[in-house]
């Protein structure tokens, strides 16, 4: 065994052992890692209710696909499993990266220790899962997703997307980038664009494979639950935000504070504010469609209705897959400096005010802002690079700019 | 002229006796009873009776009423009742906290502190109960002058197993059937302007009869106090209409010797004039201490074990009763009262935590008899109190005996919509306390939902408890007041400003990046004149494809 997976080995026996210390317990409900769709108390209320005849989407308090549904109600709510189970999600999502660096590299550079390590010690992603978010299932599934496009294993690779857009909608927004994945290779084509050259008739019919398992899914869920009642309660939680808990993103507090009469109309601009990204992005990296997958997971994680901190983290982690771009951004350490802020702000802040009641709302929603101005500074500059990186070199007098 | 009005007056008349006259009857009723920490309990109670009456049957709605004629029953009232086909009405406006550990179980069972609506009414009508649900709260708020209107969607429930109907429901055709509406108000205060209109009920308000007792000034200085109107429908009986007042008084504050006796005008500042020339019954009731050494004067009428009645008759002469204790020179509070209740359950409910996010709710019944007893638990939430149902645990001694608990219908909380309603049965082992909690979340509110005193909290309405054997009179428990988070009330244009600004930016930026050409500009020395440092090397990725 090389020194690489004993490090990997350590990192995940300390992520284990930290999740069986039960110190998540008392994150469970934290807002910044857990968000009224993917908090885990929410999910046992809801698995509880389910077992008693009641049905759980008759309330509001949850808001998880109705899919999680049979197996919660079938697994012990012990925190020990629990430990065991969110550990190992991550693990695969962290098997799902390496892969899916495995795939753009050809093998060559051998990066996948770090990758692995990045994404099993990235705060963001490992806070949420001690605290049992089922946001590491969101994220294991979209990761999965794009490995098995990378590796053009097309029904695996719609199957789980399919999955994760039936647990978190947002994800669907991704299909066009990962459509484009399948039909092209995972190769680095940042330095050399060139146009998207696949015909176009290829993408019906995995686009009707892709809508083929969302019924299904969608049918199953519907079976599960005797009814409709839980698209209302999963879906339309992100379209009309009925839950107003603080988040680290920008819609709880923009809709507790929006004027009752204006409340439908902006609703309507934040959910199409979100789908405005994808066609463009899709064109402008449609030479390298990982990357522009990776540039949506970060507009989604910034912009979604009920982000946490494991959809920045995501986007984060997967900043590792392109080190060609490293030296291309133009102000990685000032977004650094940032995410660092935020990442203390956000719990700070909001302990003063809900817990000790010494701050106000103002307090968080700045560091929600400081925070939402971090994942922008790092999208932008992943922008950047992504397409400065074509230019190439240029002299010592000469400098690259936009028109 | 003369015989043209002889004869609209003659048919007047004819009219008159076409209609069926029914026949009504008023009974009132005080009774009064010492209590053991020497405040003396008062309740009042005026019923009326329209015998043969039948509440209106809702399919009836589409049609013009029959017109009503009433000699006793409160036009006002009826009128609402024939508005909004009510088959049974029930109206509690209280103030205080009933102490039942003290004063043991009070005459009206309903003492919830604040504002209760609960009505029965049948369906089938062309609008829907609902919207007579919210006419009735609407005409009753406008008659007593209360804030029954804000008793919305977001506060009503149906809680059919604890508020069953008090007289019976009409037969009404298949499928109609009779519908729960239930509502509180737990921070509703009660106060003379509702009273006023209470009195104006009354076929004798303040001139003859117990009502003459009723002193706004002296009623509102009690240490307990509540305003009930109950309309029921008994079969072969007729529709009645029971008006009640309850107050606790505390002689010992009133009387600068500090003892405990009372006269009916120490109480109410007042003494009864005269009988109420219309009641067919008006008794006073003083039930006895058990301790004995007092004098009750005057002679009563009637005597029983342990209470005595004083029937006001037509004729008499004016009435104060009073009772002392002679030998006492000043009332000793007795220190075991907490320790020996006189209630069947003794019940606190409680939250618990300091946070604005999560907190646990504690109910702790204590059963005083020496059989169990089997008690229905009530407990209404409004939305933004989330209950965990998973975490319910029920704690008697140090077991944990699921057996307990039982029987639970639930209704859980609907965001911005209705609130919660959780029934359950619970099994109270003798003399044992049995420990209820569970987890809740609390919600965050639109900056609109909240009150303008937001930092004061919001007040849960009681639970409430019903035994299931004997009177199966309820037992409300405490209404307590919770702390919700609260935004920035100030903030609204800031807020979407800033919002907007992040959005837009990172907008503007990403399509300005994805739209515009790449080029690159010699930013050297001038070395060869303008043209060099003019030149452009485009190497857009977009010419390249």
């Amino acid at each position: 065994m090389s020194a690489g997976r004993w490090t990997l080995l350590y990192i995940v026996a300390a992520r284990l052992l930290l999740a069986l210390s039960l110190i998540g317990e008392s994150l469970k409900e934290d807002h910044q890692l857990a968000s009224p769709l993917n908090a885990y108390p929410r999910l046992r209320e809801g698995t509880y209710l389910f077992n008693h005849g009641i049905s759980p989407y008759s309330g509001g308090t949850f808001r998880h696909s109705p899919l999680f549904l049979p197996f919660f109600s079938w697994l012990p709510d012990s925190p020990y499993l629990n430990a065991s189970l969110w550990t190992l999600v991550d693990c695969i999502s962290a098997w799902a990266l390496v892969s899916i660096w495995n795939a753009r590299s050809g093998g060559v550079r051998s990066r996948g220790v770090l990758l692995a390590s990045m994404y099993l010690i990235n705060p963001y992603l490992f806070l949420p899962s001690l605290a049992t978010s089922t946001a590491s299932f969101d994220n294991a599934l979209l990761l999965l997703a794009i490995k098995f496009a990378c590796e053009r294993r097309t029904p695996p690779c719609l199957f789980s997307l399919a999955f994760a857009s039936q647990l978190s909608l947002p994800s669907i927004l991704l299909l066009p980038p990962i459509l484009l994945l399948l039909l092209s290779d995972a190769k680095s084509h940042l330095a050399s664009p060139k146009s998207f050259s696949t015909s176009y008739s290829a993408v019906a019919p995995v686009v009707l494979e892709f809508f083929a398992y969302f019924a299904t899914l969608t049918g199953a869920a519907t079976i599960a639950t005797g009814g409709w009642s839980w698209a209302a309660n999963t879906w339309g939680a992100g379209l009309i935000l009925p839950d107003l808990t603080p988040n680290p993103g920008l819609w709880w507090y923009f809709f507790t504070e929006m004027f009752d009469h204006f409340r439908p109309f902006f609703l309507m601009v934040f959910s199409m504010h979100l789908l405005i990204y994808v066609a463009p992005v899709c064109i402008k990296f449609q030479h390298d469609p990982l990357y522009a997958t990776f540039i949506l997971v970060g507009l989604i994680a910034m912009f979604k209705p009920y982000p946490t901190l494991a959809d920045a983290g995501l986007f984060l982690t997967m900043f590792t897959l392109f080190p060609e771009t490293y030296r291309y951004l133009r102000y990685p350490i000032v977004t650094a400096l940032l995410h660092l802020h935020a990442f203390l702000l956000l719990p700070l802040f909001h302990h003063l005010w809900v817990g000790a009641g010494t701050g106000n709302a103002n307090f968080f929603y700045a560091s929600s802002l400081v925070f939402g101005v971090a994942n922008g500074g790092a999208i932008l500059d992943a922008i950047w690079a992504g397409l400065r990186i074509a230019v190439g070199e240029v002299g010592e007098d000469y400098a690259v700019m936009q028109e | 002229m003369h015989i043209h009005a002889l004869i609209i007056l003659a048919s007047l008349i004819g009219i008159n006796s076409a209609t069926p006259t029914q026949e009504e009857e008023y009974h009132e009723s005080l009774t009064l009873r010492p209590l053991r920490d020497g405040k003396v309990a008062t309740h009042f109670a005026f019923t009326t009776l329209i015998r043969g009456a039948v509440p209106r049957a809702p399919h009836s709605l589409a049609d013009d009423d029959v017109s009503q004629h009433y000699t006793l029953f409160p036009l006002a009232l009826g009128q609402i009742l024939r508005e909004y086909a009510i088959t049974e009405l029930h109206l509690n406006l209280n103030a205080g906290q009933w102490d039942y550990d003290r004063w043991g179980q009070p005459g009206e069972p309903a003492v919830g502190s604040g504002a209760e609506l609960w009505v029965w009414m049948g369906d089938g009508a062309p609008t829907s109960v609902d919207a007579r649900w919210k006419g009735t709260q609407n005409a009753l708020a406008g008659l007593f002058c209360t804030s029954l209107g804000g008793m919305d969607a977001q506060r009503t429930t149906s809680p059919t197993r604890a508020f069953p109907p008090a007289g019976n429901l009409p037969r009404l055709s298949a499928p109609h059937t009779h519908r729960l509406r239930h509502a509180s108000l737990p921070a509703e205060s009660v106060c003379t302007e509702n009273l006023t209109p209470f009195l104006k009920l009354l076929p004798c308000p303040v001139q003859a009869g117990v009502a003459a007792l009723l002193n706004p000034h002296r009623l509102f200085d009690a240490d307990w106090h509540g305003l009930g109107i109950d309309v029921r429908w008994i079969a072969g009986k007729g529709v009645e209409l029971r008006m009640t007042v309850q107050a606790v008084f505390d002689p010992v504050r009133m009387s600068s010797e500090g003892k405990r006796d009372w006269t009916l005008r120490s109480l109410f500042g007042r003494v009864i004039p005269r009988a109420c020339p219309v009641a067919s019954s008006s008794r006073i009731t003083v039930d006895l201490p058990a301790d004995g050494g007092f004098v009750l004067l005057p002679d009563p009428s009637e005597i029983y074990p342990t209470s005595v009645a004083f029937n006001l008759a037509r004729g008499m002469e004016e009435l104060d009763i009073s009772m002392h204790w002679s030998q006492e020179v000043r009332f000793s509070y007795p220190l075991d009262l907490t320790s020996t209740p006189i209630s069947a359950i003794s019940v606190d409910r409680t939250l618990k935590g300091a946070s604005q996010t999560h907190g646990d709710l504690a109910l702790v019944l204590r059963n005083n008899l020496h059989t169990p007893q089997r008690v229905l638990y009530l407990e209404t939430l409004p939305w933004y109190i989330e209950l965990y149902l998973h975490t319910l645990s029920v704690e008697c001694g140090h077991s944990r005996p699921y057996e307990l608990f039982g029987n639970l219908t639930y209704t859980p909380p609907v965001p911005h919509g209705s609130p919660t309603l959780l029934q359950a049965e619970l099994i109270l082992p003798p003399h044992e306390r049995v420990r209820v909690a569970a987890r809740f979340r609390k919600s965050f509110l639109r900056y609109t939902e909240h009150p303008p005193d937001a930092q004061r909290g919001w007040d849960l309405p009681p639970a409430v408890l019903v035994p299931e054997q004997g009177a199966r009179a309820r037992v409300y428990t405490r209404a307590v007041l919770v702390d919700l988070a609260t935004p920035d009330f100030s903030m609204p244009y800031n807020v979407i400003i800033m919002t907007c600004t992040l959005a837009a930016l990172v907008f503007g930026f990403v399509f300005n990046m994805l739209t515009r050409k790449f080029v690159v500009v010699y930013v050297g020395e001038k070395k060869e004149g303008d043209a060099r440092a003019l030149e452009r090397v485009e190497r857009s990725p977009s010419k390249e494809m």
